[in-house]
């Protein structure tokens, strides 16, 4: 504390007191004079000579840049950013946004009007004022009324402040001193309260980052990458064998897949053919000929290739009175184990499909050989 | 009106001046302002256990909603909306009576106002959190709310500004803000009376940060109650907008029986007259247990029994258009679900609501009802409980048969729903508990001001 006095002080029983004491004390001149009341008391304002409050200018004017802001911002994202269609209307249509801009614009005005009185016109926070450390604060926020004599600048005039006010009937009267501190506004403070404010920035910049990109990521909250399920060649705890997938049982056989019967050519020829000789076998036998039979046997049967000479095997020409003698069963023996050079077919073809290809391959045996009756 | 002059009128039509016996500023803050410092009576802590326990509960529920998915809830095709928009509703509405307390009747320059003003916009802030819960645990995924902001994101998609859901969160997340603003606001001299009023050093410490070094400067006052005036303005028009906002939901729609253009005004009415009852039910029994008679006197409740009666006609009111709109429309499908709202598996909610929001209320046309504890919380206590159903016609009935018969189905709530609706009572009344021993219940600041005395006579008493 230094010796410098930041005011005089007297307190006032009544507002009638403090009102009355008013003007006289305005009339000395000492300094610059402030009243100090548990609650608004009405023409003490006047009495004071205070300006009215900007306050309502200000509302308005941040009032209208919310309600501005939200209407542009909305026409931007929706009618021009990423042009959405609504109930069919233009994606310029801007009817839809008054609620939004009505609530933004009370919001902008709302905080103009709270933080604007507090932060800009009241200057507050402000721990260190003087007053708040005079004996007199606890009964100003109860039910006393107080008139202060502060300084302006220049060296306060103490007995002749104190004199004025025990005139006017205050009591008790005190000097209030002015804190040794530099103040709220000294370029060390600036320092503190911008350094305070950055780190506040940063602080909330990392915890919307958080907020944002981790924390939703976070186990339990793993959207349905949490799925109660092992994969089909995952080791798993869970069967003695330690496979997630489980074997057939011994003795399966897959659907199609019957395994082979004949154990020779000549058991084979003993087989007939199931299918009957129908256009729908025929064109998949044909289909089923032309895929795989073709390229080698050629598209007659004649066993002229679509090869080049540099295959260098001979497929064998199933238009020849052998191949015309063959039972259906040795013919389908040969697609299914494969014969000299001809591999076998079975992967490629299923049973049925194999016996319609034999039935494909009698039908351009009996083309090319042709009898006499079949040409009436 | 606080001017002892004598009156020419006969006695009971005198008006009240809403204080008993000698108050002083004083004497205002010794009674408010020491609840801070004393040790709670034991029957604060038998009551702050159940709350607390029947909200710890209903978080319970909730993690274990959130941790198993909202199929643990009775909602289901069509029933989509069920308890969750219901509570939702039903809470934004309770909210709304604090801040017309708080603001239009402050406009109205309405004085009876000042000693209830600081408890209802606790009950607004406390109530807009209760309702702020379900819509955040219906999305399902709580913690991907942030997805209804419209932020610049990886994905380059923006929220859609015509979704009457979208001003939902605009109007909700405001109403909050304003509210917890207009309500600080008020704190803050009352917080300076209990800096300078408490010993306690950690007390002492957190009222000084909190009251911002609020010392009552002329020059600071000025400013103050200009603020205090355009957020009550502000407030007022933003606490009609909200509940209409919020019956957009439904009425932007075109199921039948939400497709009404009655809904907002109608909403916003049905809103204010559960908030009222919900405050004179706190109020009862903080008048009784706080020992606060003389401040929060019968005059105020009466005051505030008159209005539930006016708005309740106001309701009948609605009803009435509702269902006429309904008959005049000459649209099969809207009569049907308005025959559902009296007859059929939930006639009964609608035969409820009636009978609680517009008849039960009628008793207050009688005086002696109006000052009666009994009477008085027992309407009130209906007139929570109807509109409560009230939300639940609207929202179940309506949605339970539409258009297709063949997707109408009945909705059955589950246990669950029941034990976070409980819940957010729980939370309530926790936080009301909390508020009521910590921060000034009334605000002594306007009382202060209101006070015989309190303004020089040369400016003729009272507030203006």
């Amino acid at each position: 504390m230094s010796d410098k006095a930041f005011a005089v002080l007297g307190l006032f029983d009544s507002p009638d007191g403090l009102l009355a004491a008013i003007p006289r004390l305005r009339a000395l001149g000492l300094g610059r004079l402030e009243a100090y009341t548990p609650y608004p008391v009405h023409g003490v304002e006047k009495a004071l000579g205070l300006k009215k409050s900007p306050l309502a200018g200000m509302v308005l004017v941040m009032g209208l840049v919310g309600a501005l802001s939200a209407f542009l911002f909305q026409f931007w994202a929706t009618g021009i950013d990423y042009p959405i269609v609504v109930g069919g209307k233009s994606p310029l249509a801007w009817q839809a946004y008054i609620p939004i801009v009505f609530e933004v614009m009370v919001l902008f005005a709302t905080f103009t009007a709270g933080l604007g009185m507090l932060l800009l016109l009241n200057r507050l926070p402000f721990y260190g004022h003087p007053v708040l450390s005079s004996r007199a604060i606890a009964a100003v926020t109860r039910d006393r009324f107080a008139l202060a004599v502060e300084a302006l600048g220049e060296e306060l005039d103490v007995q002749a402040a104190r004199r004025a006010l025990e005139e006017a009937g205050a009591s008790p009267v005190e000097v209030v001193p002015l804190p040794a501190s530099d103040g709220p506004y000294s370029p060390n403070a600036l320092l503190r309260g911008l350094l305070a404010i950055a780190a506040s920035c940063l602080a909330a910049g990392l915890l919307t980052y958080w907020g944002i990109k981790l924390m939703p990521v976070l186990p339990p909250m793993v959207h349905m990458e949490d799925q109660p399920r092992v994969n089909a060649q995952a080791p798993s705890a869970f069967f003695a064998d330690g496979h997630a997938m489980r074997l057939p049982a011994p003795g399966t056989v897959a659907r199609g897949f019957l395994p082979y019967g004949p154990a020779s050519r000549e058991e084979a020829a003993a087989l007939p053919n199931p299918l009957p000789r129908d256009a729908a076998v025929l064109a998949l036998g044909k289909a089923r000929y032309g895929t795989f039979c073709a390229v080698c046997h050629g598209p007659l049967g004649d066993g002229v290739p679509t090869l080049t000479a540099a295959y260098g095997a001979k497929p064998a020409n199933l238009q020849s009175r052998t191949v015309r003698e063959y039972p259906d069963g040795v013919i389908f023996d040969v697609i299914t184990r494969g014969k000299n050079a001809m591999p076998s077919y079975a992967w490629a073809l299923t049973e049925e499909e194999r016996w319609a290809v034999v039935h494909y391959v009698r039908v351009l045996e009996r083309a090319q050989n042709a009898r006499d009756e079949d040409l009436k | 009106m606080s001017a002892p002059a004598p009156s020419p009128l006969p006695e009971e039509l005198a008006v009240p001046r809403y204080l008993e016996g000698e108050v002083t500023a004083g004497s205002l803050d010794d009674q408010v302002l020491a609840f801070p410092e004393r040790k709670p009576p034991l029957k604060w802590f038998v009551a702050f256990a159940f709350t607390a326990a029947l909200a710890a509960a209903g978080f319970g529920f909730i993690g274990y909603t959130i941790a198993t998915g909202i199929g643990v809830w009775g909602n289901n095709r069509p029933v989509f909306w069920a308890f969750d928009i219901i509570n939702f509703v039903f809470w934004v509405g309770i909210g709304h009576a604090g801040t017309l307390i708080s603001a239009i009747l402050f406009l109205f320059r309405k004085t009876w106002r000042n000693a209830i003003a600081r408890f209802s916009e606790a009950m607004t802030i406390f109530a807009v959190m209760c309702a702020g819960l379900f819509p955040l645990i219906h999305v399902g995924r709580p913690w991907l709310a942030f997805w209804l902001f419209p932020y610049p994101n990886q994905r380059a998609l923006w929220t859609n500004f015509r979704s009457p859901l979208l001003w939902d969160v605009f109007a909700v997340s405001t109403y909050f803000s304003v509210s917890l603003m207009f309500w600080y606001l008020g704190l803050v001299p009352d917080l300076a009376s209990l800096r300078e009023r408490t010993t306690h050093p950690l007390r002492k410490k957190i009222y000084t940060v909190l009251s911002l070094g609020w010392r009552g400067a002329a020059s600071h006052w000025v400013h103050y109650e200009k603020a205090y005036l355009l957020l009550a303005g502000l407030a007022t028009g933003l606490v009609l907008s909200v509940h209409s906002v919020v019956s957009f939901d439904f009425a932007v729609s075109v199921v039948p029986g939400w497709h009404m253009t009655i809904f907002p005004p109608y909403f916003v009415a049905g809103a204010i007259f559960a908030g009222f009852a919900m405050v004179v039910l706190v109020l009862v029994v903080v008048r009784e247990s706080m020992d606060l008679q003389n401040l929060i006197t019968l005059d105020h409740l009466e005051v505030m029994n008159k209005v539930i009666l006016g708005v309740s006609c106001l309701m009948a009111y609605s009803y009435f258009m509702e269902a006429f709109t309904a008959w005049y429309s000459m649209n099969p499908y809207l009569h049907h679900i308005f025959r559902q709202y009296v007859s059929g598996t939930y006639g009964w909610a609608g035969i409820l609501t009636l009978s609680c929001n517009v008849l039960a209320p009628q008793v207050f046309w009688f005086r002696r009802a109006r000052r009666s504890y009994p009477v008085m919380i027992l309407v009130a206590l209906c007139v929570t409980v109807g509109m409560w159903f009230e939300r639940f016609v609207i929202i179940v009935i309506s949605l339970h048969q539409d258009f297709l018969p063949s997707a109408w189905h009945l909705y059955k709530p589950t246990p669950v729903d029941f034990a976070i609706l409980l819940g957010s009572f729980g939370l309530f009344f926790t936080l009301v508990l909390l508020f009521a021993r910590i921060l000034p219940v009334i605000a002594t600041t306007e009382v202060k001001a209101i006070l015989p005395g309190a303004q020089p006579h040369r400016h003729g008493g009272g507030h203006e």
